[in-house]
């Protein structure tokens, strides 16, 4: 819904100049369209491409700072862009980079890192990734084995990253590597900006159960990175990782894809006209326990997005503490589960076999992996909820003391 | 229901529990559940001196719907009488006087109104078939007409607080709808039976409706077109009962969570071992998708928004489910202690529960939900 009706002077000139330059310069928002597909090199350049459209016209980085190439406008002029947008495809697969990298860059990077890369990814230049998890360990994330070490005034890493989306149309990613191993292991860790190009990277797309191959596994072998490309402290990495993982899961409560209507903003329930569908297809829309499993699915569904609303809307007003954010993950996490399985029930044989020569059966596998891994296993989300938002007492850890190089830790995993 | 309420709501949330935690707290459930007393009429009035039935009705019949808002407010109350498991008749006589004033004529309205809201008088809503389903549509009572009245017949299963009802309002069905009636419990041929209910806080009857002659004038609405008021109705009433579900739950896991920090075991808290502390996160998890689907309901039911049925059946399915999830580990997370008489638990276990099977279980919903989808 528009809220035109509440502009004042300057926000109208505002609206008004968005909706022409949109209007003139952005391919049409097309029902259905993935908002991401990284397999697809040419649906990325041209998200590209809108991004440097939306710099013409002076709409990229609205709440950025003019200093880094932003417009220094608050967020009210976020929301008026995002209404005037919806028409309009937008650069999704820029998301990595404005909902987690932009804000690390602003809070903790050096004056020569936010004036060289902010504008270059608010012209569409860079897509960033996240170089986090590694082989040897994805919830453990402060135990990475990444090595860097200081020759000169340069840093050498050397390692394995993984789990890295977009990680093959990435330029440059926040690599958080091990700088110190004699001391506990949140202590020894420092977080980098490295190109993605350069010499010594190798990148290899990771095939996943379905087929797909959304995420990538990097090696990292004498990879030369400029000494003022630390962000942050040497030794205050685990610091910056604090503020990506914020970020990280505020942008997944918040909705991950900026713009897309179903945000804090939508909120009737909808029943899904896939679910019926679905059964008339396979006949069996009269069938009792379809029904059942028809209406589970409705349910759950609506259960999973007012939660995500509610609970982001409370930590936008600050009813809720930012510590909520987890909540709405597991609600997502435990939702996918339950409807994959709903699915699967009403299904039956035709969610494992399928006609030949066409995608392959897929129901009795769809997000059956991703949300009980990806973005936090449910059991660290399960602590995240128990310790962080109810306060119950934490997890023994008997690593969090000791010398990282003490410690006992799988082994690093070659090519 | 606890974020995004105005300045006046949170006044409103905080007279109500202070009010129920001072004149009907869980002791006072406890006399009752004992058998050494009963709920008594003058209870009733004290609660309805709080505006609680007020604020669903307009002022020219004393109360103050115009400054109120309406069912959102009353699910506010609601909830804070869930979380002392209240056994005063506050849904049957809100609904009932949703009822009539948005159905009555001046006349029903001048007769019932204010008593409604005193307290004075109190409601009751009889219309269902004893089955699953039957929570969810008329069935139980048929209408026919005699001479220039009506005669009902049949039986309205699990009424609430029938028992203490001068004037029962009954939905029945004929070949050509629905119709409302507002009936002297008095009238021959009426026989209410108490029935013997889990939730000790609870009064629920059956209702008898043996050839019940009633005159013209207890004709609430049209006859036979009051099907979408029957249905407004029922989304207020499972309106009212979520947002108390939620209230049972907050409450029994603010218990739990409290106890299971306290109570020792192998020289720790309950509460940090990682097996306790997983099953408290799912918890909590699906409390706040309760309170999210209710306020969702809430405002929905309200505004007569387009999706306020199927809110209201996403509402009861999930809190029917989870509430009783949530509240039986609650208990199993006392231990032995849980499983005593003497510890408060037992009746939010038994409130939970027979609020998932009344008004329709989620199955009901779920077959509901698929209706209003079209199949």
């Amino acid at each position: 819904m528009s809220t035109e009706h509440r502009d004042n002077d300057e926000q109208r000139a505002f609206r008004l100049k968005a909706r022409a330059h949109l209007q003139a310069n952005l391919p049409p928002r097309v029902r259905g369209e993935a908002y991401l597909d990284w397999e697809d090199k040419a649906f990325v350049d041209r998200d590209r491409v809108i991004q440097r459209a939306l710099w013409d016209g002076g709409l990229a980085g609205i709440m950025v700072p003019k200093a880094y190439g932003g417009q220094g406008l608050d967020k009210r002029f976020s929301d008026i862009f995002y209404e005037e947008a919806l028409p309009y495809r937008l650069p999704w697969h820029f998301g990595n980079g404005f909902n987690i990298v932009l804000p690390v860059l602003l809070a903790h990077g050096s004056e020569a890192l936010k004036t060289k890369y902010v504008p270059a990814m608010l012209r569409g230049e860079h897509i960033w990734c996240q170089l986090l998890s590694e082989p040897s360990g994805g919830s453990d994330l402060a135990g990475v084995l990444t090595r860097a070490e200081k020759r000169g005034d340069d840093w050498v890493l050397n390692g394995s990253k993984v789990w890295t989306t977009g990680g093959m149309e990435g330029d440059f990613g926040m690599c958080l590597a091990r700088t110190d191993w004699t001391v506990p292991k949140h202590a020894g860790l420092t977080m980098f900006a490295v190109d993605m190009k350069a010499p010594g990277m190798t990148i290899h797309p990771l095939r996943l159960v379905r087929g797909n191959s959304d995420f990538c596994q990097e090696f990292m072998d004498d990879l030369v990175v400029p000494g003022d490309h630390v962000i942050g402290d040497v030794g205050g990495g685990w610091t910056v990782a604090g503020t990506q993982l914020a970020n990280e899961r505020a942008g997944m409560a918040r909705g991950w894809f900026e713009g897309v209507a179903a945000s804090v903003e939508a909120s009737e329930i909808t029943l899904s006209p896939e679910y019926p569908a679905f059964a008339q297809e396979l006949g069996i829309a009269g069938d009792s326990h379809a029904r059942q499993l028809i209406g589970e699915a409705f349910v759950i569904d609506a259960v999973a997005r007012l939660t995500v609303q509610r609970v982001a809307g409370g930590i936008m007003r600050g009813t809720l503490p930012p510590t909520a954010g987890a909540v709405s993950s597991l609600m997502a996490a435990r939702t996918d589960t339950r409807r994959t399985a709903l699915l699967s029930e009403l299904a039956g044989p035709a969610g494992v076999v399928a006609a030949a020569g066409g995608n392959g059966p897929n129901i009795g596998f769809a997000r059956v992996t991703t949300h009980r891994i990806g973005g936090g296993t449910t059991e660290t989300q399960l602590n995240s909820v128990s310790e962080r938002y109810l306060g119950l007492p934490r997890e023994a850890d008997a690593s969090r003391d000791l010398p990282f190089n003490q410690l006992r830790h799988n082994a690093l995993q070659g090519k | 229901m606890d974020i995004d309420l105005t300045e006046d709501q949170r006044m409103l949330q905080d007279m109500t529990r202070r009010f129920v935690e001072d004149r009907a707290p869980i002791g006072r459930l406890r006399k009752l559940a004992d058998g050494r007393q009963l709920f008594s009429a003058g209870e009733w009035t004290e609660a309805a001196g709080q505006g609680w039935i007020a604020l669903l009705v307009p002022e020219a019949h004393s109360g103050f719907a115009e400054s109120a808002q309406g069912l959102i407010d009353a699910a506010i109350i609601a909830e804070e009488l869930g979380r002392v498991i209240y056994a005063g008749p506050f849904r049957s006589s809100a609904v009932c006087a949703l009822a009539i004033g948005e159905a009555g004529s001046p006349e029903q309205c001048a007769a019932h109104l204010p008593a409604l809201v005193s307290g004075e008088a109190t409601g009751a809503w009889a219309f269902a078939a004893g089955s699953v389903r039957g929570g969810l549509a008329p069935g139980g009572v048929a209408v026919v007409r005699d001479g220039d009245g009506y005669r009902l017949d049949g039986t309205a299963a699990f009424v609430e607080d029938a028992d203490m009802a001068a004037t029962l309002l009954v939905s029945a069905v004929s070949p050509g709808g629905v119709s409302q009636f507002l009936v002297p419990a008095a009238s021959a041929g009426v026989t209410v039976t108490p029935l013997d209910p889990l939730d000790s806080g609870k009064r629920i009857a059956n209702v008898e409706l043996a050839g019940v002659r009633i005159s013209a004038d207890a004709l609430l609405g049209g006859f036979e077109g009051a099907a979408d008021q029957f249905e407004r109705q029922l989304q207020a009433a499972i309106l009212l009962q979520c947002a108390e579900t939620v209230g049972v739950v907050d409450r029994a896991f603010e218990i739990a969570l409290d106890y299971t920090q306290q109570r020792l075991v192998f020289g720790r808290p309950v509460a940090s071992f990682q097996a306790i502390k997983h099953r408290l996160a799912d918890h909590v998890t699906q409390l706040e998708g309760m309170k999210a689907v209710v306020a969702h309901a809430a405002r929905a039911v309200q505004a007569q928004a387009p999706d306020a049925a199927a809110a209201v059946s996403v509402a009861k399915s999930h809190c029917g489910r989870w509430g009783t999830e949530i509240v039986r580990d609650c208990m199993h997370l006392h231990g032995g202690i849980g499983m005593t008489w003497d510890h408060d638990i037992h009746f939010y276990v038994r409130r939970a529960v027979s609020n998932e099977a009344l008004w329709g279980p989620p199955l009901a919903h779920h077959e509901r939900l698929c209706q209003l989808a079209g199949i």
